[in-house]
């Protein structure tokens, strides 16, 4: 017997299974800023004074000049605007809705960087950039940025 | 010897504490920790750094890209970075990078991070994942096997060989009582170790409990530059001399009826070779290893410093393997004490280096340290070396 | 009565029968003995035969039993309540186990339910005043009313005004919202084992009145945490789990797919090296050592010759099905009959070898009734009388 390139009868595909318990520590940032989401229905964002900047997900550190940032907390809007979308238009089970929805990049009131979220309330065809949205907060928690259930428009 | 176009010093280290689970910090912020560390040791800035070298295990924490993800914590916004995933040896991997960078002359001041967040995933689940899945893999039992117990049992006889592990062990641990980072501190006692020998809980074979590595969370980082910039910006800067990795077949084939030549021993005697050093327990002031279990911390030190017979248990036996004998082995307290994968293998050479320095801590050797060995292990027994000097005074052979 | 983390050794001895899983110790015939030192201490003896129990206080040292734990009074409720970590108590030597530790690891889990200190409904009521938060209560108006039934139970109204709080033995008929439920329900909502909207949804939870309002009382006051767990109360970190699952395909090439095709026909192939004719088992289609092609296969086998034996006792998760295995089993080395004396083979033993096997033996392969080429065609070695 002889093992060639030309060989492929012998090739087989093998199937399995990798299961990988794990879990994930938000810190005391992370979890300050989903407490608050959770249980005030509020979003709060991190200054850093050096660079002008506020950063919302909240930060230790800033990732530009390492400075402290978390008791440099600050209260943000619920209100916000949409500075880029895109409409999500195939169904996997990860996904948070089924499609067409939209996916956006939402930057509340105060704050430097958008984050992005769902947006619901308004037909997938109407979205802009430059559309200002509110945040709708979730019935029940899942101690995620899903707390806050997603963004309609004003 | 390897080709340098220049030396290359550390002048930076930074080190979290080890602990079983770190839930106030998620896994940018344990990185930053460290990488401020080691920027105030330095006494540089962010902005003295070109190039960031980054790595964990795949698989441990279940993040993917996550050295883009750790940039909020690492200092990589806007630099050039790497990221090194080379399982147990990532560590001692990440070492040898940032030396080469340096010593090319791609980069003037790289900092290397590793890190893990043991507590976030499987450990056992991740590393039983690197077998192949057709036919290792339902045998693989994380890194715990008692092979090594065996074959030492049967060629010193099953009480010394057993006594002399368990001593290693409470050696190994009270150089972690010393150590204010070390995550297990039991505080063992040498009265303890016959007990100990036969009531800590087998976990395979003759491997207890007691013998094994623990899973930690932390994080290292080293800071490299190149001779001219390490004397301008550091007063005393550890020289790295030499390094070498050595992988094997990535299969468990080597525990037939004739033993093949170790990754272990085939590094150190390349190495000593290459660097003229014919007699390293002379030669070497540390040793700090990377013992994932009593068992092999011993057995390895047989292949790495290449003794011969039970030369490696009759320098335990009579000590010499304490903070005061003729080789300390782990002041640190080893890796049966800490062990934050991804960084378990930079933590050797930066407490060798932090030896030669003199500033090591409560685990401080008292005698003047010039040279020091550093190991790293992974994988199917592979093996990484990293000769560490004070002075800047060897001979090229 | 000695203490430690709020409860007594006794207490867990004593809670032993309510939490004996007969179905769960099938099979099992096996003494345990305690020797638990210190204030609080004593010696027990549990024995655990065909799904009965037994447990015995005894008055001196306990001694003759399969397995024999022993430790401080402290270490030994401390490590039950999950308070002190059990690897490192073992570990450091603060529990001491004389005999087959296999028990303590794979029956009592099975055997037993988990022990909690006892909790009722009327200690966590006992507690809402102190848990209100006068700040979320703002304009609230309100009487809840708590009726639980069963063994714990009772009536009690809650009842929220001007940003104070109080509580009545007493079911007012004038509440706001009345919460119906068995007390036992009651404690598990309380201390996060069940979940409100399930425990609703499933109708354990029966809510006369304002739902809404039975909604809000969540926010009014902060979770209760059980006495003895009060030191652990902190500020509150989030943690996520997750077992994410990923399908493999894994493609075994022409070397590895001769193999398979082999076990199928009860055969071991082996690839040769041209340049050291070492043969590699499983067969791989490069030499690493030499750096070449192999280009021939060679039968090994069947029988083998062993030199390492690996006990496994650590109770470790099978990665192809993610199933904690049974304990002990072996993981064999071997070198198969005409195989290079440095290539060693691994696999399973028949588990009723296990006392039996050294190292020198030889041993045969044992083949499943049905064979499809993959690594379930073989099912273990035994040793070749």
């Amino acid at each position: 017997m002889e093992i060639s390139y030309e060989n492929t009868k012998d090739c087989k595909v093998m199937t399995g299974k990798m299961a990988l318990p794990n879990q994930y520590f938000a810190g005391r940032v992370g979890s300050k800023f989903i407490i608050a989401l959770r249980d005030e229905h509020k979003i709060l964002g991190v200054r850093c004074e050096k660079c002008n900047k506020v950063f919302v997900p909240p930060r230790e550190y800033c990732e530009k000049c390492l400075s402290k940032l978390d008791e440099s907390w600050v209260e943000l809007s619920n209100e916000g605007v949409i500075t880029n979308y895109t409409v999500v238009n195939y169904n996997d089970k990860h996904l948070p809705r089924r499609a067409p929805y939209i996916l956006a990049l939402v930057k509340v009131d105060g704050a430097d960087t958008p984050f992005p979220h769902i947006v619901e309330g308004i037909d997938v065809e109407d979205v802009k950039v430059g559309m200002k949205v509110k945040a709708v907060f979730a019935e029940e928690t899942t101690n995620t940025i899903r707390d806050l259930d997603h963004f309609e428009p004003l | 010897m390897a080709k340098k176009n220049r030396n290359v010093g550390v002048i930076g280290i930074g080190q979290t504490e080890y602990s079983s689970h770190k839930e106030h910090q998620n896994q940018a912020e344990m990185v930053n920790e460290a990488v401020r560390y080691a920027l105030e040791d330095a006494n540089i800035t962010l902005d003295d750094i070109d190039c960031v070298v980054h790595g964990n295990m795949e698989l441990f924490e279940m993040v993917h890209q996550p050295d883009m993800w750790h940039a909020l914590g690492s200092g990589a916004y806007g630099k050039d970075q790497l990221r090194i995933t080379t399982g147990g040896t990532t560590g001692a991997s990440l070492v040898c990078a940032a030396d080469n960078l340096v010593a090319s002359g791609m980069y003037d001041v790289v900092m290397a991070i590793g890190l893990e967040k043991l507590q976030e995933g499987h450990t056992t689940g991740g590393i039983t994942n690197m077998a192949d899945p057709l036919w290792f893999r339902h045998l693989q039992t994380g890194a715990l096997t008692a092979t090594t117990a065996t074959m030492m049992m049967e060629e010193f006889g099953e009480d010394r060989a057993k006594r002399a592990a368990m001593k290693y062990r409470i050696l190994m641990d009270k150089h972690a009582c010393l150590n204010p980072r070390a995550h297990r501190r039991f505080g063992l006692e040498y009265d303890q170790l016959e007990d100990l020998m036969n009531t800590s809980p087998k976990l395979v074979g003759e491997l207890r409990l007691i013998h094994m590595c623990s899973q930690s969370d932390g994080a290292c980082v080293m800071i490299f530059a190149s001779e001219e910039k390490a004397k301008a910006m550091c007063k005393n800067p550890v020289w790295i001399r030499d390094h070498i990795t050595v992988h094997r077949e990535e299969t468990f084939n080597n525990f037939g009826l004739e033993m093949p030549e170790m990754t272990h021993h085939y590094a150190g005697r390349k190495l000593f070779e290459r660097n003229g050093i014919t007699d390293p327990v002379e030669y070497f002031d540390v040793f700090e290893m990377y013992d994932p279990s009593a068992w092999w911390g011993l057995d390895w030190l047989r292949e790495f410093l290449q003794l011969k017979d039970d030369e490696h248990l009759k320098l335990l036996e009579d000590g010499e393997f304490d903070l005061d004998g003729k080789l300390p082995v782990n002041p640190s307290g080893g890796v049966t004490a800490s062990n934050p994968i991804g960084a378990t293998a930079m933590l050797r050479p930066a407490e060798a280096a932090m030896q030669i320095r003199g500033d090591a801590g409560p685990q401080q050797i008292k005698k003047e340290v010039k040279h020091a060995l550093a190991s790293g292990f992974g994988g199917t027994l592979w093996s990484v070396l990293i000769m560490l000097e004070k002075d800047l005074d060897w001979q090229e052979v | 009565m000695a203490e430690y983390f709020g409860t007594a050794v006794e207490d867990i001895f004593n809670t032993m029968e309510e939490r004996f899983i007969p179905e769960g110790t099938h099979g099992v015939d096996a003494t345990i003995g305690y020797n638990i030192s210190g204030e609080g201490g004593g010696n027990w003896k549990v024995t655990l035969k065909e799904g009965t129990l037994k447990v015995e206080r005894l008055d001196a040292e306990v001694t003759g039993c399969a397995v024999t734990l022993n430790a401080e009074a402290e270490t030994f409720v401390g490590v039950t309540l999950g308070k002190i970590d059990a690897g490192e108590a073992f570990s450091g030597g603060k529990i001491r186990v004389d005999g087959d530790i296999t028990i303590l690891v794979n029956v009592l889990p099975k055997a037993f339910r988990q022990f909690t200190p006892v909790i009722w409904a009327r200690d966590i009521l006992a507690t809402v005043r102190e848990r209100f938060r006068p700040e979320k209560a703002e304009g609230v108006n309100m009487k809840i009313g708590y009726d639980l039934s069963g063994e714990g139970g009772g009536q009690w109204t809650v009842v929220v005004k001007d940003q104070t709080c109080d509580l009545k033995e007493v079911l007012d008929d004038d509440c706001t919202v009345v919460m119906r439920m068995e007390a036992p329900v009651f404690v598990d909502l309380n201390q996060g084992k069940l979940d409100g909207a399930t425990a609703f949804t499933s109708g354990k939870v029966k809510i006369d009145g304002d739902i809404g309002a039975a909604g809000q009382t969540a926010s009014l006051f902060e979770k209760y945490v059980a006495e003895g767990a009060a030191e652990e109360k902190g500020e509150e970190l989030i943690s996520l789990k997750c077992v994410p699952s990923i399908n493999q395909r894994y493609a075994t090439g022409p070397a590895v797919g001769r193999w398979f095709d082999g076990l199928k026909e009860k055969k071991f192939y082996a690839s040769k090296c041209p340049n050291c004719e070492r043969t590699l088992v499983p067969p791989r289609e490069i030499c690493a050592e030499c750096r070449v092609r192999c280009n021939e296969f060679v039968e090994v086998g069947p029988e083998g010759t062993v030199t390492l034996i690996d006990v496994v006792y650590y109770a470790s998760p099978d990665p192809l099905t993610g199933k904690i295995r049974e304990t002990p089993y072996t993981a064999l080395f071997m070198v198969l009959d005409g195989a290079s004396r440095d290539e060693s083979f691994a696999h399973d033993l028949n588990p009723k070898d296990i006392d039996r096997i050294k190292p020198g033996m030889k041993v045969r392969p044992v083949w499943a009734e049905k064979r499809t080429g993959s690594y379930k065609d073989l099912l273990y070695f035994e040793i070749a009388d």
